[in-house]
């Protein structure tokens, strides 16, 4: 079967707004991305952008705040907004699993990680406790923990952030997803056990074809572990290239102000052009292009009209810029 | 005027109490000593637990060392008297990580930046006070409008500058800055860490910058030490260590960062570094821990 071409996952115009006070606030504002089998898609943005709800929403975790206003997420020709909760829960986890920012909280204190590991196996599987047992230690053993049949009766608090955060991987992988979901999965972690987080998961995705969606506000992680990446700001797609494309030659003004400001081992400057202003908050957002009040190349109909998204030999840049060219 | 702080010997241990008997204690510090010269940004890197921190609070005088002396300006900062100490430590301030908790919820930004002032008996007259007050404001990028405001009105970068403007309402000498941006946006980064050198220049600052990125250390910092499980394994000159590390645990730690344009590393399974040795001077300026 050729699925090299076909996408796994498709996002369709998603909308997400938070239920404020007496009016919603658009947190999400129609997102479209497609997923092939294999790939890496970096969604790139800082705090408040919607890089989290819109995950979130595609697996129908979305905190009861939230309400989904629009759009389809197609997975396998059904529309995971839609599914009833049953089936859902068929797709969650099993086709496509998440894991989290940190990895702690996100484990149960109070119960061994083998006996955690094998609650997911077996509320997908039908397997007797011995096999899920057998299976947790193969999966502990692959994310590179040693002893693992010895750790699967450790409890959560005896491993260190990494080691935690290698379990929901294994927890994540456990049952093969075509896709996994991870949200900024090494923020939470030092620099060494982040390049070792990233090569697992790079490692992992490659050896079994699955599809990631990788979350982060790290563009230099992005560019390390991405085939493609996807620039979220204000809850819109700013820019979406492959990430060769968009490292070399950032074409939206947001960034390349991201870009810019990076600062680097490698070599020493002055200043750093930083990018003037604050993000906006969700529900403050202007009414034309949301970066327009922090853009040096803004203009009147930035402000008024907010740009639509184009596709200009293979990446896509919302910016009024690039109308004229 | 201008502040030297010397750290040496410095030794940290937290003794954890059984019920009947004294357990293991925890070492925290291990024969840290460093000197922070006038004038000049020292950046502190290390992983979470290795010790910055606490060193951070030893020197600010908030922890007491188990052993070891902290001298500024030729002080001894734990041997003065309680009033030298408060004297002192009014020279010394420090910038927290989180802007999201080091902030009073219910003080407001006038009340944030002044509280110092009170402490300290300084500006008493009201007038005064509050042009002081506006130009603290200015100097860190904020408007003189927002003196009446509640932290909850500011983002994240705004709330760090509120920070920046507290710790310098008393004129300091050394600033202590513990992992100032790492909780902040990327595009915000960038302006604090701006923020930074100017106040470095323009107060003629003596800083300790704690952070665990190497890039950042990079843009701001004169020196670099780097701290491992409460010992230094390695002090030069920033350049110099970023261009030329000698001890394969900061060789490690650079090999990691992630940076735009460089390869993810392989998964090396690494031997650990042992060795617990005095620093020794490898070159001229560079210190580097023995290992084996």
């Amino acid at each position: 079967m050729d699925m090299k071409d076909t996408a796994v996952l498709q996002v369709c115009d998603l909308h997400v707004d938070f239920a404020g006070t007496g009016h919603s606030v658009p947190v999400v504002r129609g997102l479209s991305y497609r997923l092939k089998a294999g790939r890496v898609l970096a969604v790139v943005g800082e705090s408040g952008s919607g890089k989290t709800v819109q995950a979130l929403s595609l697996l129908g975790l979305l905190p009861p705040v939230a309400r989904i206003s629009g759009g389809r997420v197609l997975y396998q020709g059904k529309d995971l907004l839609t599914l009833p909760d049953e089936q859902l829960r068929e797709v969650r986890g099993q086709k496509i699993s998440m894991i989290f920012q940190n990895p702690a909280a996100s484990l149960n204190p109070v119960l061994t990680v083998g006996e955690q590991l094998c609650e997911t196996l077996r509320a997908h599987r039908v397997i007797s406790r011995q096999q899920a047992r057998k299976q947790a230690a193969n999966l502990l053993q692959e994310v590179g923990i040693a002893e693992a049949e010895k750790r699967l009766d450790e409890y959560p608090f005896q491993f260190s952030g990494g080691m935690c955060q290698r379990v929901m991987i294994a927890m994540a992988l456990a049952l093969s997803p075509d896709v996994l979901i991870a949200d900024e999965p090494t923020t939470a972690l030092d620099v060494t056990i982040q390049a070792q987080i990233l090569r697992l998961i790079k490692n992992l995705q490659q050896a079994s074809h699955m599809a990631v969606v990788f979350i982060t506000h790290n563009l230099a992680l992005a560019s390390q572990i991405a085939d493609e990446v996807l620039v979220l700001y204000g809850g819109l797609c700013m820019e979406q290239a492959p990430a060769a494309a968009l490292f070399a030659h950032p074409v939206h003004p947001y960034t390349q102000g991201l870009l810019a400001s990076l600062v680097s081992v490698r070599s020493k400057v002055e200043r750093l052009p930083a990018i003037a202003g604050q993000p906006p908050v969700a529900g403050e957002v202007p009414s034309g292009c949301p970066f327009a009040p922090r853009c040096p190349h803004a203009t009147e109909k930035c402000r008024a009209e907010l740009p639509v998204l184009q596709n200009r030999a293979g990446r896509l840049v919302r910016c009024w810029r690039e109308e004229q060219k | 005027m201008t502040a030297r702080v010397e750290i040496q010997h410095l030794y940290k241990t937290y003794a954890r109490r059984g019920w009947f008997s004294k357990k293991a204690a925890t070492s925290v510090l291990k024969d840290v000593s460093l000197t922070l010269p006038a004038n000049r940004v020292l950046g502190l890197v290390g992983e979470s637990g290795c010790g910055k921190s606490t060193l951070c609070k030893v020197l600010l005088g908030i922890e007491e060392p188990t052993s070891g002396t902290v001298r500024v300006n030729g002080k001894e900062l734990f041997k003065v008297s309680a009033r030298e100490r408060k004297e002192l430590r009014r020279y010394m301030q420090v910038v927290f990580q989180d802007p999201y908790s080091s902030l009073d919820p219910r003080m407001t930004v006038r009340q944030l930046i002044s509280e110092p002032l009170d402490i300290h008996g300084l500006y008493a007259q009201d007038s005064k006070r509050e042009s002081f007050l506006k130009q603290l404001l200015h100097s860190v990028g904020l408007s003189e409008m927002y003196l009446d405001r509640y932290p909850h009105e500011f983002s994240g970068g705004q709330r760090q500058r509120i920070c920046i403007a507290r710790a310098l309402s008393l004129d300091p000498q050394v600033l202590v800055a513990d992992e100032p941006v790492s909780a902040l946006d990327v595009s915000v980064q960038a302006q604090i860490l701006n923020l930074f050198k100017d106040i470095k220049r323009t107060r003629q600052l003596t800083m300790l910058f704690v952070t665990h990125d190497f890039a950042v250390a990079r843009f701001l910092c004169d020196d670099i030490a780097v701290m491992r499980q409460g010992r230094l394994v390695e002090k030069a000159s920033a350049q110099e260590l970023l261009e030329h590390p000698a001890h394969p645990y900061t060789q490690s730690l650079l090999a990691a960062v992630p940076e735009v344009g460089k390869p993810l590393q392989a998964l090396a399974a690494k031997a650990p570094i042992t060795g617990e040795e005095e620093l020794e001077e490898i070159c001229p300026g560079h210190w580097c821990a023995r290992y084996q």
